[in-house]
């Protein structure tokens, strides 16, 4: 009876019922009230709001292997959390005026290297937001950004950094913080890089772009060479429309996450899709113009959710 | 009723219908005998539903309400943050900090601080203070102190349950508001307002009092202005004095002055030579800075209106244009004054003043800030001003007034509405997130100023990034221009996204223009607002632009501090549009206004024509004789429409098969006049015009017809401030010095925000009459009053006066005494204490009590079940229904009663387990004996097996005899027996293996017993009923009529009996 009853107020929570009888009936038997569920969601946290723990529309996010998730919002805040989604820490961007960040990744040694996009620098701090130092400035040359989106490390501890706007680029640094080169800035298959937006180096030592705004992924070799590129606009498997990140599984298979697409596409590194998780929508399972996902410990995916203010991790 | 508020968590509004409880004996009297003949058990439910709804219609008539009462407390601090206790911020906040310290965990905190605007920092919270110190955000307008509005605020955001107090922090200089109205109104509501007393001393200080000139002069006058300084010790200091910002030049000797401690007036006389507004202003500089501890208030003002002034400000986009129009007005007499848009300056109302008409040749809207534009409408309106719009390619709909406040005082409107075939324009807005401050806010307000800007017959768009499925989207579908107030609720509700790009929003307003509904449009223009973050578009989709001629405007937002302009440079070059970095917010509006205007050059007619004489009989044509011969060729004119309203005429028109347009329009508006000419530009379109002979003429007339008919009146007329108030004095005497009583003064007064409010005139003495107004402002206010004498328009007055700083700046020592009212009125305490000691969270106060009315809730969830419960007591026959019905109303009661939602888990299943209860009690009564006789059966089948077997072992006993006595016979009798062929009757023999007669006729049950088994319970009594004589058993199947009758019959003969 119990379990018939359990089962009826399954269905209420499903259909996001609250104080109806059936759920107080099912609680006086003993009944947890069913979470609300999509394929593969196991965790939603976040929420709009200024308070610890909430966002005001986060744009990117970072996971360490074993340990914590680092997630930036528009308000300039820089929030830690624990990989079940419990709020640990946060600090506030230096400067936020001109805008906030759009990109941010932990190194292996724990350092955050946050893009601190529209301050034309890359900061790094520790993992409680010390300030640790910060690299690059406005402009041109070499050494210089034009609002950078996103870093990568290599295994050798070289950093990468994609910028767009009038340079759309990405440069490369040496582990202690110097300019080492400058890629991606000819055409590449009849058209430039477009406003580069994800970056990540697979286990086989090759920089992986998502090149936004050509809707594609572009490889790199780690000294520049471009190795192989796929991806059109479009909805259909195989297509991309805005993919603004960019993560390996640790199955060694690309997971994009696609802004206007409002999904997960993953793909093998020869361009074949291989699965497509999410579309457009408020509820969990659902995605409004995610900004980044970025695999966690466990193999969980964090999927930041820019326009819901929250992030969800899935077990894909 | 208190004493029963006091005793019970309800309260009643009208006790009085209490007493219809008396009615309960009475009923439950009455209910004994008409329910006698129910079941006692239903007499009883009956009578108590009764007296129930009785109560409880009692109830519901006395207003019932619930009270909850409790002891916590709610502590609202008030923390002045104006200007004369900014100093002391810190020390209020270190205040609140240790006040905090002494609350109980159930108690609340909060804080409104205010200056000119309260506002609440932290709504009332347990815990503490939250706020740390120096994390206030920065008060605006600390120049006014307004405690009421504070005290009001406050009163609002107490929580209803809790016991309430203020703690007001101030130094009681309020010169905004009434605080003791206020604090009236706390006293009523039982708040009493604690009062921490701030405290300083300017004792150092020089401020200036007042300055008074003389409200009217004449031309060549010496006017001597009165300043009032004071000090609170002995001071030394200059005094510069600038007339009409020119400095005065005075001697060492008089502009030097030693001040003594209290109000020095000190004199300087001075030649007024020009007509117009003069406007004064004298300045103290102490020759020693520490005597002086506020400089904001060295500083006084005044102005003076001198006759004579008549002049004509001729506003030109380029003198070369309009020296024709200057030098045929100077011919005729006419003074008149010709700027350049760019030499107008500061252009304030009062500067306004100093002409009698205003020409605008060919000058842009955005050439004036919004308070200009109202400005130049409130100096017709309510000034009594002139205003001549002459046309040409940045005039009228093309050039930005569209929508404006100008139109409104013009004789022509804007837009175009009596047209077959309407020149169309096509404006799209992109619009990107931008990352700066407020970047998304003045996006906001910037699209709404376009959508008032281009015409209702235009058509209008705006596309975002506003993460619709598809990313880019409509935010307003492009469509006409009609429904604005529409358009801008929209744009409000828009959530402006990050757009990766340009070139997907371009795409699809391009898309719209040239295929979609903006295929039509004459002048198609594109305005993208962004921080240029997002990518370029693509090269070939600015190829199209330019090919399809849609030319895109860019606006750079950042404030000169963040755009990434490369990419908004290079879409607006591309396609033949404009590049604005948007320094400012104050810029944003001019530029839209002007890029809004782009659509609207279809307005503007490139070609000659000849201008026709519609109303020759026009004032403004007297003299002209323009109906006898032509009047010269235009070369062009902009479109406009003609107001439909009797008080405009249309002299002069371009007739076209499609409708008449309007060239020289004019009339009335409230005090002043405005003329339209459509047409001008004199080089360009009216060279034939200013080679006409009566060229001259026919300007000064119209000028003339538009400048101030200003009859000043034989009135002295003074202004004077009291800080707070500001007052108007007229003494009205006739040219004999006599009292002119009973005068009827209208105006509106103008304040330094440009906005109107009426000024009401009272005679309070002999031709005495006297206005005030707020002076909540720092400078100038400006009225033209209109005196009327017995219905008749006697004359025009302007007058005014200068706030040059505010009362803030003027509050030396705290005002104690009106903090010790406050306290007072209220019963609040004087906390000249420190926070610890003051004890803030004390609990002295009276229990709170938040009462709600709960008439309905009795209604609903008591009264109809007891309603229902009484019916069904009478009516349901059945005992299972009727314990069925008052089972659901006494769980519906017990549910709702403690609410549903809010009740634990326990109670609800309490609840049902009550209602089960007092269910099976009135059900066991019905079906106890059936369940008996289950039971019974029940048993007596369980033991059935036994009773077959032993049964059967009875009958083979049984056979075993009837063969032994057989045999028995046979043996005895073996002749007898072989002779007949039954020795035992066939009747006989079935009867020794039946059950017997007496067996069979009880029922199947009692089988039981003729088998030997169990004794079978005697079947259940029936309900009792009234007996019935035997007879009436076999009269089953009479008719009711027979039974009706031998019914009478018995009853009769019963009758006879016991006579």
């Amino acid at each position: 009876m119990s379990r018939v009853v359990c089962q009826v107020a399954r269905c209420f929570a499903r259909a996001k019922t609250r104080g109806s009888v059936v759920l107080a009936i099912a609680s006086i038997l003993g009944c947890e009230p069913p979470p609300i569920t999509d394929s593969g969601v196991i965790g939603v946290f976040g929420g709009v709001g200024l308070g610890p723990g909430q966002f005001s529309y986060p744009r990117a996010i970072t996971a360490e292997t074993s340990g914590s998730v680092f997630v930036v919002d528009k308000n300039g805040r820089v929030q830690r959390f624990s990989p079940d989604g419990v709020f640990e820490s946060y600090w506030r961007m230096p400067e936020t005026e001109h805008g906030k960040p759009v990109g941010l990744k932990v190194h292996p040694d724990g350092r955050v290297f946050v893009a601190d996009t529209h301050y034309n620098r890359v900061m790094i701090f520790d993992r409680d937001g010390k300030l640790l130092g910060s690299f690059g400035s406005e402009g041109f040359g070499d050494g210089q950004f034009q609002l950078p989106t996103d870093v990568a490390f290599d295994a050798q501890g070289f950093i990468y950094v994609s910028e767009y706007y009038a340079n759309d680029r990405i440069t490369k640094w040496s582990p202690d913080l110097r300019f080492v080169a400058a890629f991606g800035e000819t055409e590449i298959e009849g058209r430039r890089l477009s406003r580069p937006t994800g970056l990540v180096v697979d286990t086989e030592q090759t920089l992986w772009v998502a090149d936004a705004c050509n809707h594609r992924l572009v490889r790199f070799s780690l000294d520049g060479k471009v190795l192989n590129t796929f991806g059109r606009f479009g909805q259909e498997p195989g297509e991309m429309r805005y993919p603004y990140d960019i993560s390996v599984s640790p199955d060694n298979t690309l997971l994009v996450c696609e802004y206007e697409g409002n999904r997960l596409q993953w793909f093998s590194k020869d361009g074949r899709s291989l699965r497509i998780w999410g579309h457009a929508g408020r509820a969990p399972g659902e995605l409004f113009a995610p900004w980044g996902a970025s695999y966690g410990p466990q193999g969980r995916v964090y999927v930041v959710d820019s326009l819901n203010s929250r992030v969800q991790v899935i077990r894909p | 009723m208190n004493c029963i508020a006091f005793a019970l968590p309800f309260d009643f509004q009208q006790p009085v219908w209490l007493w219809l409880v008396l009615l309960v004996p009475a009923l439950i009297v009455a209910s004994l005998r008409s329910l006698a003949g129910l079941d006692p058990v239903r007499r009883i439910l009956a009578i108590v539903a009764r007296s129930l709804l009785v109560i409880l219609i009692a109830c519901c008539l006395a207003g019932i309400e619930r009270v909850r009462r409790n002891d916590d407390l709610t502590v609202l601090f008030l923390m002045d943050r104006s200007y004369s206790v900014q100093a002391m911020q810190q020390y209020q906040e270190e205040y609140i900090h240790d006040a905090a310290e002494t609350m109980r965990s159930e108690d609340r905190l909060g804080l409104i601080d205010f200056a000119r605007n309260a506002y609440l920092q932290q709504p009332p919270m347990r815990g503490g203070y939250f706020i740390k110190p120096g994390r206030l955000p920065v008060m605006p307008d600390t120049e006014r102190t307004d405690v009421a509005s504070a005290v009001r605020l406050a009163m609002a955001m107490f929580p209803h349950d809790t016991g309430k107090r203020l703690v007001l922090m101030s130094d009681g200089n309020d010169n905004m508001g009434d605080v003791l109205t206020e604090a009236r109104r706390a006293q009523a509501d039982r708040i009493p307002i604690d009062v921490v007393p701030l405290r300083y001393e300017h004792r150092n200080e020089v401020y200036f009092e007042r300055m008074i000139a003389p409200t009217h002069a004449e031309p060549g006058e010496q006017v001597t202005l009165r300043m009032v300084v004071g000090t609170y010790r002995r001071a030394s200091g200059t005094i510069t004095i600038y007339h009409n910002d020119r400095l005065v030049t005075m001697s060492p000797e008089q502009s030097h002055v030693e001040l003594a401690p209290g109000s020095n007036t000190l004199l300087v006389k001075l030649v007024v030579d020009t007509p117009g507004v003069q406007t004064y202003k004298a300045f103290f500089q102490p020759d020693d800075d520490s005597m002086d501890a506020i400089p904001l208030n060295n500083t006084a003002g005044a102005f003076s209106f001198v006759t004579g002034s008549n002049a004509a400000l001729l506003i030109t986009a380029d003198p070369q244009y309009d020296r024709p129009l200057s030098d045929a007005l100077r011919s005729e007499k006419v003074d008149v004054v010709m700027k350049a848009a760019s030499e107008l300056g500061e252009f304030d109302l009062l500067q306004m003043q100093n002409y009698s008409t205003i020409i605008l040749a060919n000058i842009p809207a955005q050439t004036f800030t919004d308070q200009q534009l109202q400005n130049l409408a409130t100096y017709v309106k309510d000034m009594g001003g002139g205003l001549i719009m002459l046309g040409g390619h940045e005039s009228f709909g093309a050039g930005g007034w569209i929508g404006s406040p100008v139109e409104e005082i013009m004789p022509v409107s804007f837009e175009i509405k009596h047209k077959r075939v309407i020149p169309r324009g096509a404006l799209v807005l992109i619009m990107h997130s931008c990352e700066v401050d407020r970047g998304n806010f003045w996006a906001k307000e910037m699209a709404k100023k376009s959508v008032d800007t281009i015409s209702s017959q235009d058509y209008f768009g705006m596309l975002a990034y506003s993460y619709s499925p598809g990313g880019a989207n409509w935010e307003v579908p492009l469509g006409l221009n009609t429904n604005k107030a529409a358009v801008k609720a929209k744009i409000d509700r828009m959530s402006n996204g990050d757009m990766p790009d340009f070139g997907s929003t371009m795409q699809m307003a391009y898309d719209e223009l040239t295929v979609g509904l903006g295929k039509d449009a004459a002048q198609k223009h594109v305005i993208l607002l962004s921080d240029g973050d997002a990518a370029a578009p693509w090269p070939k989709l600015v190829d199209d632009y330019v090919a399809a001629k849609i030319t895109v405007s860019t606006i750079g937002i950042g404030w000169g501090q963040h755009v990434m302009e490369g990419t908004l440079m290079n879409i607006a070059n591309q396609t033949g549009g404009k590049y604005y970095p948007a320094r400012n917010p104050k810029q944003l509006p001019q530029i839209f206004v002007k890029e809004s205007q782009v659509v609207r050059r279809p307005l503007i007619v490139d070609e000659p024509f000849q201008p026709r004489v519609l109303h020759a009989s026009s004032e403004l044509l007297g003299g002209i004789e323009a109906g006898r011969e032509a009047l010269p060729q235009l070369g062009g004119l902009v479109l406009t429409s003609v107001k439909p309203s009797p008080n405009v005429l249309t002299p002069i028109v371009r007739m076209t098969d499609d409708g008449d347009d309007p060239v020289l329009a004019h009339w009335q508006y409230e005090l002043g006049k405005t003329v339209a000419f459509t047409s001008g530009y004199w080089p360009v379109w009216g060279d034939a015009w200013t080679k006409w002979p009566k060229f001259a003429k026919f300007w000064a007339q119209i000028v003339r017809w538009t400048m101030r008919q200003e009859a000043p009146a034989n009135f002295d007329t003074r202004t004077t401030n009291d800080g707070k108030r500001g007052r108007v004095t007229v003494d009205a005497l006739d040219k004999d010095a006599r009292f002119l009583n009973n005068l009827q003064m209208r105006t509106n007064l103008i304040g330094p925000d440009g906005k109107p409010t009426p000024l009401r005139f009272n005679q309070t003495g002999p031709g005495h009459y006297e206005a005030e107004f707020d002076v909540e402002k720092s400078g100038d206010y400006l009225a033209a009053v209109q005196v009327f004498d017995h219905g008749k328009a006697s004359g025009t007055i302007r007058t005014g006066l200068t706030v040059p700083f505010s009362p803030e700046y003027r509050d030396l020592i705290p005002n104690e005494a009106l903090l010790r009212q406050v306290a007072d009125i209220t019963g609040g305490r004087w906390l000249d204490v420190p926070a610890p000691q003051a004890d803030v969270f004390s609990h002295d106060l009276p229990p709170s009590e938040a009462k709600r009315a709960a008439w309905d809730w009795v209604l609903a969830w008591l009264l109809l079940p007891a309603f229902l419960l009484d019916v069904s007591v009478r009516r349901l026959a059945s005992w299972l229904a009727l314990s069925i019905a008052v089972e659901v109303v006494l769980l519906v009661v017990l549910l709702f009663g403690m609410g549903l939602r809010y009740s634990p888990w326990w109670g609800v299943l309490g609840a049902f387990a009550l209602a089960e209860l007092v269910g099976w009690t009135i059900r066991f009564r019905s079906i106890g004996p059936l369940f008996e006789w289950m039971t019974g059966t029940v048993t007596a089948l369980a033991h059935a097996g036994d009773r077959s077997a032993a049964s059967l072992e009875k009958l083979k006993d049984t056979r075993e005899r009837v063969r032994d006595e057989f045999a028995t016979e046979k043996g005895d009798r073996g002749k007898r027996v072989a002779d007949e062929t039954s020795p035992i009757p066939l009747a006989q023999a079935k009867r020794r293996f039946d059950a017997g007669d007496e067996q069979a006729v009880r029922p199947v049950g009692d089988l039981r017993d003729a088998l030997g088994g169990a004794k079978a319970a005697e079947p259940p009594a029936k309900p009792s009923k009234p007996a019935r004589p035997p007879a009436d058993t076999d009269a089953g199947e009479d008719d009711v009529t027979s039974r009706l009758l031998r019914a009478k019959k018995r009853a009769k003969k019963d009758m006879d009996e016991n006579k």
